[in-house]
């Protein structure tokens, strides 16, 4: 064995990874800094002179400050629906881990097909028109918990199975009902895997694109990756603002990634192991 | 020792002897869960079994029995969309396997600078569908785009990679493997590291070759992770949209329409009935394909 | 002032009958232990009279309440658990208060009762630790604060010393009795180890496949076992169980041999048996001593000496194995032979069901 080998194919690896992930950001980041004539030329180039601010404002206060309108929307959608998916997928976890019940495999066999069949839109919308829920952010926000229940459900019971049920039996003993027990039992035990439940579902949420355009339609309701959608029509032309867009949208996921990569990667795999 | 106080509170008479007491795992606790999934998810996804068979404009609707599937299946440009989902999403899945496989291979090797590779490989999982989509558009322009232009300097000719219909939906494939190969890396790196070390040790014992190391230990015992990898991104292969909307509106012409956009494109058109029976259509396709698949893949291993 | 009536308690899983029709009274302060091989029902039973499984049939009194349906934290208890149950994200202050908390007992009172608990089993200065922070039998200290503090007239311990080391076991079994002295309460103790149920019970509860097969003092079992099954559990090493045949009846005298045993006459209650029964002949261990006119002679197969007392095992003509304590330290050679006799009145007969033929 060779102490080379490891060190040449790394610096392979390593300059054939930039090219192929690094390049396509510095794109993002070169045209972002650019004036509008030398982004429409598309190239890679180093920015003639640096605009970033410029494009920035005028990013953000195009349209009556659309792009700020998203950012609110998109922060109430995530925060709110992430909320609702940590307590109810949990609840759903703790009763399916904890007790027996021939409606058990229903209740999987609901997940599964949660994760494989994709919604049906247009009843879906009908649906909402009729409940009052179309295009409205708190429609939005229980679509997003209803289509994203499954995964979470899954990595709170494979937890949960690992909690001794002597705890629970002894706060029963201890005096404390139901919600007791899961309020102030259980849910603080699955801190570790409520903030990977939180990190993966808010990338995924905030990212979301086809659900806030089937029922969020709208400038007034932008949600951020929508902005992009629309501002593409707009901006047909000025690169260096679509990609000043596409850079600050970026920057969220960016943040999330750095401080919780490893609890990201660990939900992503959860299961992959046990198949 | 005084008695206990909240022992006061409990009856004093006794219940009936075969009454039963509460469970302290209520069902109630399915039900928050169970009413949004139930309302916004199972409700449509029944409705549409119905709506699919109707001519519809969401206020009121004419039963027109299978039409809209006889549509769906007589339109070229409608069965070309069904062939596209089929091919993008075998394409997709299939290098997401290899290639993940391989990056696994490299990223658990002792390869210098592991966790910027991995962190790299990574890092576009996380990043907006639609900005790489449109970022990767740009990249690709036929004549200006980066990548014919980097061709160029290698003095070949590049394709019009999003304007050639032959290459469009595969160009799409290609930056949606790009956008979710590391997902499938990571999947794999979990796999292979949960390789117990006493099976290499043992087939070095064997003499076992490298290669006969790769596929007598590593390949059947990363199975699962393969399966996961297959299932994940071929059911979100058949599903996707927000990538092929971003890049290409299904274009050019409809040859990279998939399902997916053509239920988007017939919903905007005010077809409901038809963008339903799409749904029910898509819905049917993934269960024909992926169950077998699912169940394919985690068979028993019985020779292995 | 709680004592315990089981009537005819019964627990079913599913077809399979887990407890079979229990009967037992149980006086307010006694100390009882449940014992029985692992997987009898034991803890089945304490969980039932804890409220933590369903009574499929019969009745649970405690006190003067039925206590069928009634809530666990309604049933005056308090429970302590094999792997100690502390809720990992809690402080001991705020493990051992939960209780308390949960009541919405007053703060300053809440307060007093946990330093009063912290005080009696000398942890005070554990109480701003996590669970994590503990050493087993730290933990354990800590289940049982959290137990006191309710102030219970029931305690219910599940084999609490089963997961600590061999010194710290002996340790905390004597703090538990003490416990039990200065408390006066009713306390109810599962065990596999037949060594916990003598040193701690006033009152032995001997189970088997969810059946009661003996009640009483730890001596009243050891001297007079109800059958062949108690007679093999309690007492360490076991009892030596000698297959016979009953040679004449006489009155309540039954004389017995085999080719293991010389003719040997025993007192015992004789109603049913005669000439020709087989039998079984218990003698424990440390009856037998070395006699020139004993009644079993075997070969000497192997030899433990402890220094105070000697482990025999004696291997007799008929091939069954004999266990003899001998007192003091004997040199005795593999392969010796050796003779060993025994008082008739501390061996008892045990007739082909099993059950024991005390003497009247
Ligand atoms: N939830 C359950 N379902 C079915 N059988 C059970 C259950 N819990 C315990 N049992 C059975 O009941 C019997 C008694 O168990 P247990 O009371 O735990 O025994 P132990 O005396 O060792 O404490 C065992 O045979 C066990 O297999
Ligand atoms: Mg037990």
């Amino acid at each position: 064995m060779s102490k080379a080998g490891p060190i040449v194919g790394g610096i392979a690896a390593i300059v054939i990874s930039a090219l192929v992930f690094l390049v396509p950001f510095a794109f993002i980041i070169l045209t972002a800094f650019k004036d509008r004539a030398q982004a429409a030329a598309l190239d890679f180039t180093w920015p003639a002179s640096f605009n970033l601010w410029t494009n920035l404002v005028e990013v953000v206060t195009t349209r009556n400050w659309m792009l700020v309108t998203a950012f609110i929307n998109s922060t109430i959608l995530t925060v709110s629906s992430v909320t609702l998916l940590v307590v109810f997928a949990a609840m759903v976890g703790f009763i399916l881990a904890r007790r027996k019940s021939r409606w058990n495999p229903l209740v999987e066999f609901l997940i599964l097909a949660g994760l494989m069949i994709p919604p049906a839109v247009v009843p879906t919308i009908w649906l909402m028109q009729g409940l009052g829920l179309f295009g409205k952010l708190h429609g939005l926000v229980l679509i997003e918990v209803a289509y994203n229940l499954p995964f979470s459900i899954i990595l709170y019971r494979a937890f949960i199975a690992t909690i001794p049920r002597e705890l629970d039996e002894a706060a029963i003993i201890d005096g404390a009902r139901p919600l007791d027990v899961f309020f102030r039992v259980i849910l603080p035990l699955l801190w570790p895997v409520t903030v990977t439940n939180i990190v993966v579902q808010s990338v995924g949420i905030f990212n979301d694109f086809t659900n806030p355009l089937y029922y969020l339609p709208g400038n007034q309701n932008a949600t951020v990756q929508l902005t992009l959608y629309n501002f593409q029509s707009q901006f047909n032309t000025s690169y260096n603002l679509l990609f000043t867009n596409i850079l600050l949208i970026t920057i969220p996921p960016l943040i999330v990634f750095l401080f919780f990569n490893r609890q990201i990667v660990a939900g992503m795999t959860a299961g992959a192991v046990k198949g | 020792m005084t008695a206990l106080t909240v022992t006061e509170s409990a009856t004093r008479k006794g219940h009936p002897a075969g009454a039963r007491r509460r469970s302290p795992y209520p069902a109630w606790f399915f039900l928050p869960a169970a009413i949004i999934y139930g309302v916004l998810f199972l409700a449509p996804t029944f409705a549409s079994l119905y709506f699919s068979l109707t001519r519809w404009t969401l206020f009121n609707s004419v039963f027109i029995g299978l039409e809209n599937f006889v549509q769906f299946f007589r339109e070229p440009f409608l069965v070309q969309g069904l062939v596209n989902t089929v091919i993008y999403a075998v394409i997709t899945s299939g290098l997401k396997v290899m290639l993940g496989m391989l990056l696994a291979l490299l990223l658990t090797s002792n390869i210098i600078a592991r966790g910027y590779l991995r962190s790299v490989v990574f890092f576009p999982v996380l990043v907006s569908t639609v900005g790489v989509g449109i970022t990767f558009t740009v990249l690709m322009h036929p004549t200006q785009g980066m990548i014919n232009e980097g061709l160029a300097l290698l003095g070949i000719d590049g394709p019009g990679w999003l304007t050639d219909p032959r290459l469009a939906l595969i160009s799409v494939a290609l930056v949606d493997v790009w956008k979710g190969v590391g997902l499938a890396t990571v999947i794999y790196i979990a796999g292979l590291v949960a390789i117990p070390k006493d099976y290499y040790e043992a087939a070095r014992i064997d003499g076992a070759t490298r290669w006969q190391n790769f596929w007598y230990v590593t390949l059947p015992l990363s199975r699962p992770a393969t399966a996961t990898v297959i299932i994940l991104s071929f059911i979100g292969g058949l599903r996707t949209f927000d990538l092929i909307w971003a890049m290409t509106r299904g274009g050019p012409g409809f040859a990279s329409d998939t399902v997916a956009s053509v239920i988007y494109k017939q919903y905007q058109a005010g077809f409901y009935g038809l963008s339903t029976a799409g749904n029910v259509v898509l819905f049917v396709l993934i269960a024909v394909l992926v169950v077998p698949l699912t169940m394919f893949l985690n068979r028993k291993q019985g020779h292995e | 002032m709680a004592g315990l009536d089981l009537k005819d308690l019964r627990k079913n899983y599913g077809t399979v009958e887990v407890i079979k029709g229990v009967d037992l009274s149980i006086d307010h302060g006694e100390f009882v232990v449940f014992v029985g091989p692992s997987g009898c029902g034991k803890s089945t039973l304490l969980r039932m009279i804890a409220g933590l499984e369903e009574i499929t049939g019969g009745e649970l009194w405690i006190g003067d309440r039925l206590c069928n349906t009634v809530e666990p934290r309604d049933r005056g208890i308090a429970m302590v658990f094999q792997n100690y149950a502390l809720y990992p994200h809690m402080t001991v202050y705020d493990n051992v208060g939960f209780g308390l908390k949960l009541a919405k007992t007053p703060k300053a009172e809440r307060d007093r009762r946990i330093r009063e608990a912290a005080r009696i089993l000398q942890m005070e200065h554990l109480l701003q630790r996590k669970p994590s922070q503990l050493s087993g039998g730290q933990r354990q200290r800590v289940a049982i604060g959290r137990a006191i503090v309710r102030q219970p007239e029931v305690f219910l311990f599940d084999e609490p010393l089963s997961n600590l080391d061999a010194a710290l076991r002996v340790e905390t079994r004597m703090e538990i009795a003490k416990l039990h002295q200065d408390l006066g309460t009713t306390m109810v103790y599962v065990t596999h180890d037949q060594v916990e149920a003598m040193t701690l019970a006033d009152k032995i509860v001997v189970l088997d496949r969810g059946v009661v097969q003996q009640v009483g003092s730890p001596i009243e079992l050891y001297q007079r076992p109800a059958n062949l099954f108690v007679a093999g559990f309690i007492g360490s090493p076991k009892m030596n169980l000698l297959p016979a045949t009953v040679d004449a009846v006489e009155g309540d005298i039954v004389r017995v041999s085999s080719r293991d045993l010389a003719a040997t006459a025993i007192r015992a209650r004789s109603d049913g048996l005669k000439k020709g029964d087989s039998i079984t002949l218990g003698v424990r261990p440390h009856a037998l001593v070395p006699n020139q006119n004993g009644n079993v002679v075997g070969q000497v197969a192997l030899v433990e000496r402890l220094g105070n007392e000697t482990n025999v095992s004696v291997r007799l003509p008929g091939g069954t194995p004999l266990m003899v304590v001998l007192d003091g330290d004997r040199a005795l050679r593999l392969g010796e032979s050796i003779i060993l006799g025994f008082d008739p009145a501390q061996a008892l007969l045990f007739d082909q069901s099993g059950v024991a033929r005390e003497p009247l």
